[in-house]
């Protein structure tokens, strides 16, 4: 219990270290950074979970029984991977005058990766269904 | 009908909603938040302007920036992966009495802190690394302060749960109930795979041979002489200085000071030194740097060794139009005043007519179409 409330301590010193130095800058810059803080949890909780419920509630409806975890699989990589490549499929920070810069297809991209997801899954649940045969 | 009523914690049956699941991806989410941590202070170090570190090794920021966008990078499926295995306890209803109450309202406000802190990291790295800023707050402080809020929230967090995580490791996970979809082991192991898919998928801006695979990087690798820039010479407004004729470099140390076009520093010794440019975006690459070393210049304003120097750029605004170079990095044998790279003459984009190339240096510090070598007393 002691070297619990121990780490507890040393987690709330970093905290307030962060804080520290947050409440250093401009009143207008922490103001944005609260937003920004608020935002992640307000999309994260009311946009992104609703469709991950949403995705599973399909997936039990529609996907045969047998083929489920190796779809929830592909759906947790595939998924992820997609969140994951939001800023340079939408390229957000591209410039006119830096073409090093965003310079791949990302949705093409995007696209192979949905490829190979589908082709690993549909390979493992071949080789499953070889293996038990009914 | 049923009347519609907020969800609680056994409306979601799932059997991977469990200790052992949460535990287990934890230890993954905190071990690369640790490593994330550490690499990054390290770069907030490389950029303060009085920077102690080292100059050696040549490669050392290339790697830890490499790896710590590699690392902030595995974070994000195992947080979406984690958020999700424990989402039903965002439904917990608080306890009724009033000591519980306030234990458990502590606890909330600090997992609150962990999830927004942890999401705003890797949301604005994220977005840093492909030069996207959606924001008016400084990137730098402020992803820097937050990371500390992140670190201590995490330590609190595994103070709290440690004897839940201690007792899902200390039982392996044999007591599986049976059910349909993926297994707990299954779901840690595929939110194992999405971490290492997604730096495969981004990591080819730092190292070559996955260039072809990582198509997800915000940079192929590729740019003008081979190596990407940050900012342009068109970004910088440099395109007519640097190319004007009557440019020249100007050395000072006190009331001494040297003027030299750059055919006179052409025609100085020359020296080649291999070293990579390497960003705090995460991407590097290597280059063979050819001009007068640094410390040849200094010597011709009699510069005592180990003083720092100030180096202004010909641009005319932006964070880095003047840059400090400390000593250790002034005095190294590999820092080049390069007027030329791969064996041709300097790109302007690379910083025609002359720029700075240190050993083990970020970036945005090696400035681009140098005007003025200051030496400080």
């Amino acid at each position: 219990m002691i070297a619990r409330i121990g780490i507890a301590v040393v987690g709330v010193a970093f905290a307030a270290y962060g804080a520290w130095l947050l409440l250093a800058e401009d009143l207008a810059d922490l103001v944005d950074a609260a937003v920004w803080l608020g935002a992640g949890v307000v999309l994260h909780d009311f946009v992104l979970v609703p469709l991950t419920l949403a995705l599973g509630w399909l997936v039990s409806r529609l996907v045969p029984a047998g083929l489920r975890p190796r779809a929830a699989a592909g759906l947790v990589v595939l998924g992820t991977l997609t969140v994951l490549a939001i800023p340079v499929i939408g390229r957000f920070g591209e410039r006119p005058d830096n073409p090093t810069i965003l310079d791949r297809g990302y949705t093409a991209g995007w696209l192979l990766v949905v490829v190979v997801v589908l082709v690993v899954v549909g390979v493992s649940e071949v080789a499953r269904r070889r293996r038990r045969p009914r | 009908m049923t009347a519609l009523r907020a969800p609680e914690q056994r409306d979601f049956p799932s059997r991977l909603h469990h200790p052992h699941v949460a535990a287990r991806i934890g230890a993954w989410l905190g071990i690369c938040f640790l490593v994330a941590f550490v690499t990054g202070v390290i770069s907030h170090l490389a950029q303060q302007p009085d920077s102690w570190l080292p100059s050696r090794p040549v490669w050392g920021y290339r790697v830890t920036q490499g790896v710590h966008v590699a690392a902030g990078t595995a974070c994000v499926p195992l947080l979406l992966v984690k958020l999700w295995t424990v989402y039903p306890r965002f439904w917990i209803r608080p306890p009724r009495p009033s000591r519980e109450l306030l234990l458990h309202a502590a606890e909330r406000t600090s997992i609150g802190v962990l999830v927004a802190a942890a999401i705003f990291q890797l949301a604005t790295g994220l977005a840093n690394v492909t030069t996207w800023y959606p924001w008016s707050f400084s990137f730098r402080p402020t992803h820097f302060a937050v990371a500390w809020v992140v670190v201590g929230a995490l330590v609190l967090h595994i103070a709290v749960k440690l004897p839940i995580v201690r007792a899902a490791f200390a039982r392996p996970d044999v007591d599986e109930p049976p059910g349909e979809g993926l297994t707990r082991r299954g779901l840690v192991r595929i939110a194992g795979v999405a971490s290492v898919a997604a730096v495969l998928l981004t990591a080819g801006g730092a190292v070559p041979w996955l260039r072809r695979v990582s198509v997800f990087a915000p940079r192929s690798g590729d740019g003008p002489q081979g190596i990407p820039i940050n900012k342009s010479a068109r970004a910088a407004r440099v395109t007519a200085s640097a190319t004007d004729p009557a440019y020249r470099l100007v050395v000072t140390y006190g009331d001494r000071s040297v003027s030299l076009a750059r055919e006179e520093l052409l025609a100085m010794r020359q020296q080649t030194s291999g070293l990579p440019i390497a960003c705090v975006e995460g991407w590097s690459a290597h280059g063979d740097w050819t001009g007068v070393r640094l410390r040849d210049l200094l010597d011709l304003v009699e510069a005592p060794t180990g003083a720092a120097v100030k180096v202004t750029s010909l641009q005319q605004r932006g964070a880095f139009k003047v840059t400090h170079l400390p000593g250790q990095f002034a005095d190294d044998d590999l820092t080049l005043l390069a007027l030329g790279l791969d064996g041709e003459s300097l790109s302007i984009d690379h910083g025609y007519p002359a720029r700075l190339i240190a050993p083990n240096r970020p970036g945005v510090l090696q400035t681009k179409w140098v005007a003025r070598l200051e030496v400080e007393a």
